[in-house]
C-alpha cells in the first residue's frame, strides 16, 4: 500500500507493503524500528493539523494526503489575505503594542504575553492591517487562542 | 540536630532538599500554592501545608503564612532553597524572631550583600580585586563621563540595586552615554524602585567563575572550590562545569580564588553556604563581581566533584554543628556537567512551553544525576520558573564527561511539552566548547554560527515510514505486508491468554 505524504514541507511516498523495515509498537505512540539490522526508535505526537515524529532528537511534521479521506485540515493561509496570529503557548497578556485598525510591517509588536516568568512579544507575520485584536490586557489565553488577524 | 523542616520552596530544590531531609531522619513539611497540589515536593514530603494562590506573591512570598505554617507543624527550621524568600534579609530575621533557625546565613550577612556597592566596599577593604569601577552609586551622568575619560570606553552602567541584567547597559562611547545613563536609570526604577546606578569597566568576553564556600558558626570556612558557569542565555546561566577548564590547566588559580572568596565572605561575618561570583578576563586575572547567600542551582556538580553533600553541611552547621571538615579534606576528583533542563521550545525562539507531560523517558546508568520535579502525567504550571530538571554527569575526565552528557541526553525524552533537550547536545558537539574556550558571550555567538540540528537523511525516510505506518493502523487495520506481523502476533498472544 503506497501513502502520499508531505514531510517537512516536502511530498513523499513511502511503500508499506515493500519496506524492508520491521516496526512495533513498543508503547503506546512508540515505535521500534529495525532496519538493516540497525535499530531506531521513533515517537508521534499528534501536532496542529499534523503529526510530529520525534527520532533521536530530530523533529518531522508529517502530514498524510489520503485521498480516500476528507480529514486534510484546511491550508493555512499563507502571506496572502488574512492571517491570524495565535498564542503560542498558555499566558498572560501584560501589554498590548498595537490596536484593531493600526497599519503594521512585518516583525513589528502587536503584544506582549507573559508566560513562566518571562515576557514575549508576538510579532506581525505580515505587513498589512490590524483587522482585530480581541485580546485584553490582564487577560489569560490558552495556547492557540487567536491573538490577531492581520489583513 | 533538627526534628522537623519546613522547605520554604517548591519545585527541584524542594525535592532535593527533602531527600538529604530524609536521608538525615528529619522529618520534612512542604508548603505548596494551588498550582502545586500534585506536585512532587508535596508528594514526597512527611507533611504538607497550602499557603496560597497560584502567583508566589500570594504564596511562596509570603513571609507571614511560611511563618504559620513553620508553626502550625511545628518545625524547628526552614530550608530556603533558592530563588523566592532565600535571599531576602526579612525573611532570614523573621524566622530568628519566631524562634525557628533560618538554614542560611544571618540577615545582616545578606543584607550587606544584597547591596552591590556595599559588596563591592567589602571585596576592597579584604583586599579581593573587584571589577575597576567607581566605589558608590553614581551622582550624574557628569560623574560617568569622567569615569570613561579616565578609564576608557567601553563601560558598563549597573544598576546598584540590580540583578539579571535589568539597569545594565553597555556604553561603548561618550556620545551614547546621556542616552544610556537616562534608559539604565528609569529600566532601573521600574524593576528595583531605585534608579541609582554605578559604572564600571567592561571586561570583553569574560569568564564567569564561582567559587563555592561553607562556614560554621564557629569562625571555620572552608572552600569547595570552583564552577564555571560561562554558558548563559540572556544572563542566566543553562550550563555549568566543575572544574573550570581554565581553572584546571592553572596552578594556583583555584587556591588563589578560594582564598579571596573566603576573605570576602568572612568580611560579612558569613555563615552556612555562599557562592562567590567572579569574572575572569582574558589575561586569567579574576574579578569580584558579586555573592549569593544561599544554595546555587548548580550545587550538585561540585557534589559529584567533592563528594559532599552541601544540604547536609548547610543543616548541619545551621544545628550549631562544628564543620568537621578542613581545607585539606577537600579534594576534587573527575569532571562534572550540568545541564539546566528548561521547558521552552529551541525550535521557536525558546518561547516556554507549559503543559502535560504525556510520557518521560529519563537517562540512567553510570555518572547520571537527575533532580527534577517532574513526572510522567504532571502539568507543568505556566506560573513558575521553566526549570524542570537538572542533568548533572560526572566522568574521569573532561572529554569523557562530554561523551556521557551527550549519551545521557540521547536517553532522556519528554513528551507533551518542548525541552531544550537537543539544544544542550548541539552546544556538547561545538568545537570551541570541546576545546574549553568559554565566555558569557559564547551562546550569543554560538546561536550564530551553529548549523542547523539536521539529521542524518535516513531518518526522514524512517520518519515517513512511522508515519504511514501508525497513519494506516488507526485508519485500516489490515494485515498486508511484513511491517505489521508483529502486531498481529501479538493479538495472537493476547488471545492465548483469555
Amino acid at each position: 500500500m503506497k501513502v502520499s505524504l508531505v514531510v517537512n514541507g516536502a511530498a513523499r511516498e513511502v511503500d508499506l507493503d515493500h519496506s524492508e523495515a520491521q516496526i512495533a509498537q513498543a508503547e503506546p505512540g512508540v515505535y521500534s524500528i529495525l532496519v538493516d539490522g540497525r535499530s531506531y526508535e521513533a515517537r508521534i505526537e499528534q501536532g496542529d493539523g499534523c503529526m510530529v515524529v520525534f527520532i533521536d532528537g530530530h523533529r518531522f511534521e508529517i502530514e498524510v494526503r489520503d485521498p480516500r479521506r476528507w480529514s486534510r485540515k484546511t491550508g493555512q493561509q499563507g502571506a496572502e489575505g488574512r492571517v491570524s496570529v495565535a498564542a503560542p503557548m498558555p499566558g498572560k497578556i501584560v501589554r498590548l503594542l498595537a490596536s484593531a485598525g493600526d497599519t503594521v510591517t512585518v516583525g513589528q509588536g502587536l503584544l506582549v504575553v507573559e508566560a513562566m516568568k518571562m515576557q514575549n512579544e508576538i510579532k506581525a507575520p505580515k505587513a498589512g492591517r490590524v483587522v482585530s485584536l480581541p485580546a485584553r490586557d490582564g487577560a489569560t489565553v490558552a495556547a492557540g487562542e487567536v491573538l490577531a488577524t492581520i489583513e | 540536630m533538627f526534628r522537623k523542616v519546613l522547605i520554604a520552596n517548591r519545585g527541584e530544590i524542594a525535592v532535593r532538599v527533602v531527600r538529604t531531609l530524609r536521608e538525615m531522619e528529619i522529618a520534612t513539611v512542604a508548603v505548596f500554592s494551588d498550582a502545586d497540589r500534585t506536585s512532587l515536593h508535596v508528594r514526597m514530603a512527611d507533611e504538607a501545608e497550602w499557603v496560597g494562590p497560584s502567583p508566589s506573591t500570594e504564596s511562596y512570598l509570603r513571609i507571614d503564612r511560611i511563618l504559620d505554617a513553620a508553626r502550625k507543624h511545628r518545625a524547628d527550621a526552614i530550608h530556603p532553597g533558592y530563588g523566592f524568600l532565600s535571599e531576602n534579609p526579612d525573611f532570614a530575621a523573621a524566622c530568628e524572631d519566631a524562634g525557628i533557625v533560618f538554614i542560611g546565613p544571618s540577615a545582616e550577612s545578606i543584607r550587606r550583600m544584597g547591596s552591590k556597592t556595599a559588596a563591592r566596599h567589602m571585596a576592597l577593604a579584604a583586599g579581593v580585586p573587584v571589577v575597576p569601577g567607581a566605589q558608590d552609586a553614581l551622582g550624574s551622568v557628569e560623574e560617568a563621563r569622567a569615569f570613561g575619560a579616565r578609564h576608557g570606553y567601553p563601560l558598563l552602567l549597573k544598576a546598584v540595586a540590580g540583578g539579571g541584567g535589568k539597569g545594565m547597559r553597555r556604553v561603548d562611547a561618550d556620545s551614547e552615554l546621556e542616552s544610556a545613563f537616562r534608559d539604565a536609570a528609569s529600566e532601573a526604577e521600574r524593576a528595583f524602585r531605585n534608579p541609582d546606578l554605578y559604572v564600571e569597566k567592561l571586561i570583553e568576553r569574560p569568564r564567569h567563575i564561582e567559587i563555592q564556600i561553607l562556614g560554621d558558626r564557629h569562625g571555620n570556612m572552608i572552600h569547595f572550590g570552583e564552577r564555571e558557569c560561562s554558558i548563559q542565555r540572556r544572563h542566566q546561566k543553562v550550563m555549568e562545569e566543575c572544574p573550570s577548564p581554565l581553572v584546571a590547566v592553572r596552578p594556583g588559580m583555584r587556591e588563589a580564588m578560594g582564598e579571596a572568596a573566603i576573605r570576602v565572605a568572612r568580611s560579612a561575618g558569613y555563615y552556612n553556604a555562599g557562592t562567590v561570583e567572579f569574572l575572569v578576563d582574558a589575561a586569567g586575572d579574576f574579578h569580584f563581581l558579586e555573592m549569593n547567600t544561599r544554595l546555587q542551582v548548580e550545587h550538585p556538580i561540585t557534589e559529584l566533584v567533592t563528594g559532599h553533600d552541601l544540604v547536609r553541611l548547610q543543616v548541619e552547621v545551621a544545628a550549631g554543628e562544628k564543620l568537621r571538615l578542613r581545607q585539606e579534606d577537600i579534594a576534587w576528583r573527575g569532571s562534572a556537567i550540568e545541564c539546566r533542563i528548561y521547558a521552552e521550545d529551541p525550535y521557536n525562539n525558546f518561547f516556554p512551553s507549559p503543559g502535560r507531560i504525556t510520557r518521560l523517558t529519563r537517562p540512567l546508568g553510570p555518572g547520571v544525576r537527575i533532580d527534577g520535579c517532574v513526572y510522567d502525567g504532571w502539568t507543568v504550571p505556566i506560573d513558575y520558573d521553566p526549570l524542570l530538571a537538572k542533568l548533572a554527569v560526572w566522568s574521569g575526565t573532561r572529554a569523557s564527561a562530554i561523551a556521557r552528557t551527550l549519551r545521557a541526553l540521547r536517553e532522556y525524552d519528554v513528551a507533551g511539552i518542548r525541552t531544550n533537550i537537543t539544544f544542550f547536545r548541539q552546544i556538547l558537539e561545538d568545537e570551541q566548547f570541546r576545546q574549553g574556550s568559554l565566555h558569557t558571550r559564547f551562546v550569543d555567538e554560538f546561536l550564530d554560527r551553529r548549523k542547523p540540528f539536521a539529521p542524518p537523511p535516513e531518518l526522514e525516510s524512517i520518519a515517513a515510514l512511522v508515519a504511514a505506518f501508525h497513519d494506516n493502523g488507526r485508519a485500516a487495520p489490515t494485515e498486508t505486508g511484513p511491517a505489521r506481523r508483529s502486531r498481529w502476533l501479538e493479538i495472537g498472544r493476547d488471545g492465548m491468554l483469555r
